[in-house]
């Protein structure tokens, strides 16, 4: 069989190739290129990834609606800004804590939301998004309120200096390669099968025996989690939290990433969000259009493109061929 | 002192009545349009905020009358909701089966598109008549904000227009739903599509009329609203069109009663709230509210057992 010989192989060509891009190509070219500007473009880039990549946990697998994800990324930050700045505490702590706090939250609000399907989980997520949006904006005595914390620390993990352009760009792309790792873990496997079942009829998937209400919480706090880890790093790189940062319209961004890409796939999240973030930076020049730019993207997305990109089919036995890992009950991975 | 500040508090809760009403002449439009199609439409506010900008310019190159200029925007409306519809929620009622009337991915594809087609138009907007707040002309400004007062309490001219297009168009509607073919056929197809269909209800024609219907009434308060509040921008219609959504929620989703009077219940509670807490935080009494009602009571207040929320 060919699976069998293909799971052999530990690292599957595809995953060395996207590796190879990621660590070697783009850091080479962008040294090369030697722009502050295009650095940070990839560094964005690289955290809206890890932003569509949890999205797509919720939205694209677990078939839950989010239209509050950029609160629980904008927590995240300002957990990293004010422990950084407030306790002096290093990346290596404030990375980790931000997730978890951001986690947390994201258990809090899932608990009472959870039993609420389609839009009215998304009206609710909207709600929620807000009112942490007025919270970080009026708590002015914690979170400075409308001006935002400013001079956050860069990041200089156990007193290694990876401040500099090229080194804070490989360490963002280690973790969102962590995060893709953990997502397509979460994604294809039994787990990921049970997600998918309470995507397509969540009464269905409770009669099997599945614990939806479960499942739901704790997809949620994983890809809460990963929200916090992003947006702790966004504090860092930027060295500046904004409240107007974390609002409504970045929900939508992200959302729409995730859309474009390709709901329920792992690439597609990647993708989804390179394109929303690079084609309105090409266009620059035609003028300040970016979010006409994701509003057209999207719609004409939905309209012609229903699946995505990438969509989930096409990731599926994308994964299958790369991995060969169909039906490995001993490897826990499989999607039939 | 103490009636001072009691008439005092009693002007905070006549405030908070006119901005509940502006939150209830958004609403309206809104519970009719998911009412019959199940979905939210997301590009309510912008239909509001079109209305409101198809006014200014009818005002800046024309001058009409009253009448006149609410029939343009009124005409505006109707075009916009047609076209939207057209756009954002035709292509997606190509099937017609049950199961996909009904299927999450089918609502929420329309969810998505209507979003996407609100973030064009309002970045449209922007692109064309700038971002920043455009004044009314004065002559029609000051119309509707002449001070009357009645004994101690200032009433605004446009909080009484405003009353009394609330009053109209509610009642308006209520005498389309339940007088004529049109809204028979409205209330067909709301409660159900399928069955409606089989009936020789045409399906097509009666959601356009719905959009024309509802988007008309939207854009109406758009005008009124800029009117009274003096000033129009690209984003006039989010904060609205968010607590209107709320208010249709809390009101059940497909109760317009109940949505009217939640969106007076909203804005008094935010007046009150003003009282206590400093401005920003009462814009939290809403999302608050929201919470609270799909928590403790996922049909609404005043909506009809529906089958799961």
């Amino acid at each position: 069989m060919r699976g069998a010989n293909v799971s052999d192989r530990r690292f599957p060509p595809l995953a060395i190739a996207l590796g190879a891009a990621i660590f070697v190509l783009v850091p080479l070219g962008l040294s090369l290129a030697d722009s502050g500007y295009f650095f940070r473009l990839a560094i964005v880039t690289l955290i809206f990834s890890i932003l569509a990549l949890s999205m797509q946990l919720i939205t694209g697998v677990a078939g839950l609606l989010s239209l509050g994800h950029a609160a629980i990324y904008g927590v995240g930050a300002y957990t990293a800004a004010i422990l950084s700045t407030r306790l002096g505490l290093g990346p290596l702590l404030t990375i980790p804590l931000s997730g978890l706090v951001s986690g947390l939250l994201g258990i809090a609000l899932a608990l009472p939301t959870m039993r609420l399907v389609s839009i009215y989980f998304a009206v609710a997520t909207l709600g929620l998004g807000e009112m942490i949006y007025v919270t970080l904006l009026n708590w002015v005595s914690f979170t400075e309120g409308p001006l935002g914390i400013g001079n956050i620390p860069p990041l200089r993990p156990l007193g290694i200096d990876l401040s500099g352009p090229l080194a804070t760009y490989l360490f963002v792309a280690v973790i969102t390669a962590i995060a893709a790792v953990i997502v397509h873990r979460c994604t294809h496997s039994y787990y990921g099968n049970a997600l998918r079942a309470v995507r397509e009829d969540d009464q269905c998937a409770d009669a099997m025996g599945l614990n939806v209400v479960r499942l739901k919480i704790e997809v949620f706090a994983i890809a809460c989690f990963l929200a916090g880890i992003a947006g702790a790093l966004w504090a860092h790189t930027t060295g500046y939290v904004n409240p107007g940062d974390f609002r409504f319209a970045e929900s939508i961004l992200i959302l729409a990433m995730v859309v474009v890409g390709g709901l329920g796939s792992v690439p597609g999240a990647i993708i989804g969000a390179a394109l929303l973030l690079l084609l309105p930076e090409a266009l620059r020049a035609v003028g300040e259009v970016r979010i006409l730019m994701v509003g057209v993207v999207m719609f004409l997305c939905i309209l012609f493109l229903p699946r995505g990109l990438f969509g989930e089919v096409s990731a599926l036995s994308l994964a299958r061929r790369q991995l060969g890992a169909a039906w490995q009950q001993d490897r826990g991975v499989g999607w039939r | 002192m103490f009636d001072r500040f009691d008439i005092f508090f009693v002007q905070q809760l006549v405030n908070g009545f006119s901005v509940g009403l502006v939150y209830a002449l958004v609403a309206i439009g809104f519970t009719l349009i998911f009412g019959v199609l199940n979905v939210v439409n997301f590009a309510h506010g912008e239909i509001y905020m079109i209305g409101a900008y198809a006014g200014l310019m009818a005002l800046i190159f024309l001058a009409p009358p009253w009448v006149a200029l609410l029939l343009i925007v009124l005409a505006a409306g109707i075009v916009a909701g047609v076209l939207l519809e057209r756009a954002a929620f035709k292509p997606f009622r190509r099937f017609r089966d049950e199961a996909s009337l009904k299927s999450k991915a089918m609502r929420e594809s329309t969810l998505l598109s209507s979003l996407a087609v609100s973030i064009i138009v309002r970045e449209a907007t922007e692109k064309i008549f700038g971002a920043d707040m455009r004044p009314i002309p004065r002559a029609y400004a000051n119309a509707l904000q002449e001070p009357i007062l009645i004994g101690e309490l200032a009433v605004a001219s446009g909080q009484l227009v405003i009353l009394g297009a609330a009053i109209v168009m509610f009642l308006t509607l209520q005498f389309i739903l339940f007088r004529t073919q049109i809204g028979l056929s409205i209330r067909a197809v709301a409660a159900n599509p399928l069955g409606a269909q089989y009936v020789g209800v045409n399906v097509d024609r009666t959601v356009i009329a719905t959009f024309a219907i509802g988007s008309g009434m939207g854009a109406v308060a758009g005008i009124l609203i800029g009117l009274y509040q003096g000033t129009i921008f690209p984003a006039m219609g989010f904060a609205p069109g968010v607590k209107a959504f709320v208010a249709m929620v809390m009101g059940g989703l497909n109760s317009i009663p109940g949505a009217v009077i939640c969106a007076i219940f909203l804005g008094v509670s935010e007046a009150v709230a003003t009282e206590f807490f400093a401005q920003g935080w009462a814009d939290l009494v809403a999302y608050l509210f929201l919470v609270l009602t799909l928590i403790f009571f996922p049909t609404g207040l005043f909506g009809a057992g529906r089958e799961r929320v």
